[in-house]
């Protein structure tokens, strides 16, 4: 049995990293450029806002897994563990993706 | 006395709590499925096993970090009124992303029961949880639930009730080493004993200049505190997921995706968008037509009938037989012939929304509505105005851009709703050879209208950038046909409140006031008449000279449909009282045998292609006849659009004034009646030249 203490050292959730600069690193890409069928692992953002926030809440983390189901003009839908969510490009290109 | 117990049900959007409520508490709450259907507070009562179990149903939130309306309301419910219990309600299958808001709702120190919700779809796609083992980790408890089907909400209320009765904290999350000794040396320096760890930790976030606590955190970190925190309550979340929950490898493949890959194509999908909306209208029309004639049939063959002679046997005077035919069938019962319309028309929304597909219609439209200045999201308030227009301008709360929410209640109104069409249907057949077509080109003007207000708004008042979308797509579910009667019933049961009220007054108020003063020869020198002619000469210009129809559009304000409930108190003065003979068991026989081949008629009309419902009719009320001849063609069809434009409901003015405050809703009122006003006086002069 954990106590509550270990749940919290045993996990691998980096937590988010947030560039401010609002460049990439190189060799990394943004999920706005992913194409329909890609999967990739999210880093982290690039800019800090109150959308980001609530997609973090909706589960798009860094350290996630993700794939694009579909682009749809300026949505991208994309699937993280069991959840499927909206978001527009202009959102999409804050994250940034490996 | 029963003992009171105040419940809050907590959860994401969208995963069932409103579901669980209507098991629970057996009220009928309007329950959808798509993210954020749950903006109001909902509520419920119980009597459970001698305690007075109330339910609070907070708005699905993924966060209490609150930024949205919604997350304030739920922040301020469990922050302010304290509720005895919480229940998080989790949906199963999405749980690691679920368990944030649960990681937030413990620190409040609140007894809390968490519901696995879903659980028939979690063990099918093979993901178990430990129950036992997080009721001990976190000393909450727990119980699986099945908002489909009901199961485990009896086991839900007992938990209630031992929460209740034998009240334990939750255990508040561990933080990282650092964060912790943050904590205790905060609370080290406190005077006033201990304060809970809440109270620190947002003394540790908030606190401004004099924070060394703070300063050390952020130096370590090197972010601020309000990340670390957050970032450790993720962290906390994370791995609380993978101490509980299993997914085996072979459970059953998720449907959802295949679906959208047909749904959300680029091309099928919209093909399939266009069919839906075709069928919505197709279904609503034709299947509930005759079902409505058999509802007039009843009325006035059968009711009727039944009350007038009824009236004569007890010797009653001769007014009261005419009040009962002319207020209250020429009135109400008119009125009511329309409920089967109604209740079709909600129906099929309300499929639509809890299968899944209505927030998908908003990420498949935004690529249009994003051209036209406007959010894909605002699609969905604007559908649902083509069944009211009130529940419409509130599900703009949903939009989080005050401009996108403004823009979108100022196009609401003119999406046409049943109350409407029980006009335009009445009209058109009267009028016109091809009444379908007239019909759809009111709802397409009602649209047109609409987005040129848009545009108008977005050029001038509402300039900005258009504001990106951020949504939840939720898995395709079947409908409980339980649950969508349920919330057509509600829908009906406050129209026919409606007609049993207001439309009820309205049609008194008309009658006495056709009456005044007593023993009048002529129609036209009573008070209603009076008041009719002061406001025609503003409605004379679009065609409609007569009193009798401008007094009916008086009332009318309070609830469009009500125009004709009037105008069938006005004409039904009118018109000779047929005396044919009546017998009972014959015509409730006869009434019966309607009703089968009314359902036939229903469901043949299903498989026919096209619409086909409003084809001409035979003039069989004598309201028709007296109404044609005090129309032309061009009136009335100025008339339907002096009726679609105008936001003649006092209901989503009021509703209006509530989201976008009393300035929009009244500027819109005045504006609508101008744009109204011109469109109707364009079209009648046409009409007349041709």
């Amino acid at each position: 049995m954990v106590s509550l203490k270990e749940i919290f050292s045993k996990t691998d959730d980096k937590g988010s990293v947030t560039k401010e600069t609002g460049r990439l690193s190189e060799g990394k890409k943004t999920l706005k450029e992913l194409k329909v069928g890609e999967t990739a692992q999210i880093v982290g953002f690039t800019k800090q806002s109150e959308t980001v926030q609530k997609v973090e809440a909706m589960g798009l983390r860094p350290g996630k897994k993700i794939r694009i189901m579909q682009k749809l003009g300026r949505g991208i839908l994309v699937k993280t563990s069991n959840s499927r969510i909206v978001i527009t490009s202009d959102v999409a290109k804050n994250i940034e993706v490996k | 006395m029963s003992k009171g117990i105040k419940v809050a049900l907590a959860g994401n959007p969208n995963v069932g709590k409103t579901t669980l409520l209507n098991h629970a508490a057996k009220t009928n709450l309007k329950v959808g499925n798509w993210a954020g259907v749950t903006v109001e507070k909902k509520e419920g009562y119980l009597n459970y096993k001698g305690y007075e179990i109330h339910f609070i149903d907070l708005p699905g939130v993924y966060t209490l970090e609150p930024i949205s309306e919604d997350e304030w309301i739920a922040y301020n419910f469990i922050a302010e009124e304290k509720p005895d219990v919480i229940v998080n309600v989790i949906e199963t299958t999405n749980a690691e992303r679920d368990l944030l808001l649960t990681t937030e709702l413990l620190e409040f120190g609140i007894p809390m029961i968490i519901a696995l919700n879903m659980s028939d779809e979690a063990s099918r796609m093979g993901i178990e949880v430990d129950a036992k083992h997080t009721s001990e980790l976190l000393d909450v408890r727990v119980v699986r639930t099945n908002g489909r089907n009901g199961d485990g909400v009896q086991e839900l209320l007992d938990k209630i009730i031992e929460c209740a009765d034998q009240p334990t904290s939750p255990k508040k999350i561990m933080y990282s080493e650092q964060v912790e000794a943050s904590l205790a040396a905060l609370q080290d320096i406190d005077p006033n004993g201990a304060p809970d760890k809440r109270a620190l930790l947002a003394r540790l976030t908030d606190g401004n200049g004099e924070n060394l606590e703070k300063q050390k955190l952020e130096k370590f970190f090197k972010k601020d505190i309000k990340s670390v925190i957050k970032d450790e309550r993720y962290a906390f979340a994370h791995g609380f997921y993978n101490e509980v929950f299993r997914r085996k490898k072979n459970g059953a493949r998720d449907i959802t995706d295949r679906i959208d890959k047909v749904v959300l194509h680029p091309i099928f999908g919209f093909i399939i968008f266009l069919f839906v909306i075709f069928m919505l209208f197709k279904i609503s029309f034709d299947f509930s037509t005759p079902f409505m004639d058999w509802t007039e049939g009843l009325i006035n063959n059968l009711f009727a009938p039944l009350v007038l002679s009824l009236l004569s046997n007890v010797g009653a005077g001769k007014w009261l037989p005419e009040f009962f035919s002319q207020a209250i069938v020429g009135g109400v019962g008119f009125v009511i012939t329309f409920v089967p319309l109604i209740g079709m028309i909600y129906f099929l929304l309300a499929i639509l929304e809890m299968s899944g597909y209505m927030p998908r219609i908003a990420f498949i439209m935004d690529r249009f509505m994003h051209k036209l200045g406007l959010h894909g999201k605002g699609m969905i308030p604007l559908l649902l105005g083509f069944g009211c227009n009130v529940p419409a301008v509130m599900a703009t709360r949903t939009l989080e851009n005050k401009r996108d929410k403004l823009l979108v209640m100022a196009m609401i109104p003119f999406m046409s709703c049943p109350a409407r069409l029980v006009v335009f249907s009445f009209f058109a057949v009267l009028f016109f050879v091809h009444p379908a077509v007239i019909i759809f080109g009111l709802y397409i003007l009602g649209i047109a209208i609409g987005l040129l207000t848009a545009f108008f708004l977005r050029k001038t008042a509402y300039r900005g950038s258009l504001s990106h979308f951020v949504m939840e797509l939720p898995p395709y579910r079947i409908p409980r046909l339980r649950t969508v009667l349920q919330i057509v019933w509600v829908q009906v049961k406050s129209f026919l409140y409606r007609a049993g009220t207001v439309i009820f007054a309205a049609s008194v108020v008309i009658w006495i006031l056709l009456n005044t003063p007593p023993n009048i020869k002529n129609q036209s020198d009573s008070a209603a008449a009076y008041v009719g002619k002061a406001i025609t000469p503003v409605l004379a210009p679009i065609g409609i000279k007569d009193w009798r129809i401008s007094t009916s559009l008086i009332p009318a304000f309070l609830a469009r449909e009500i125009v004709l409930s009037s105008m069938g108190t006005i004409y039904s003065v009118d018109i000779q009282n047929k005396n044919t003979d009546f017998h009972f068991l014959p015509e409730l026989e006869n009434q019966l045998k309607q009703l089968g081949l009314a359902t036939r008629d229903g469901f043949e009309s299903l498989v026919t292609p096209g619409l086909q419902s409003m084809q001409i009719e035979e003039g069989n009320q004598g309201l028709r006849n007296v109404i044609r001849s005090s129309f032309t063609a061009a009136s009335a069809l100025s008339f339907m659009i002096f009726l679609l434009l105008y936001t003649s409901c006092l209901a989503t003015v009021a509703v209006m004034a509530r989201e976008g405050g009393k300035k929009f809703a009244f500027f819109f009122l005045a504006y609508s009646f101008a744009i109204a006003w011109s469109v109707a006086f364009i079209v009648y002069h046409i009409g007349m030249l041709i």
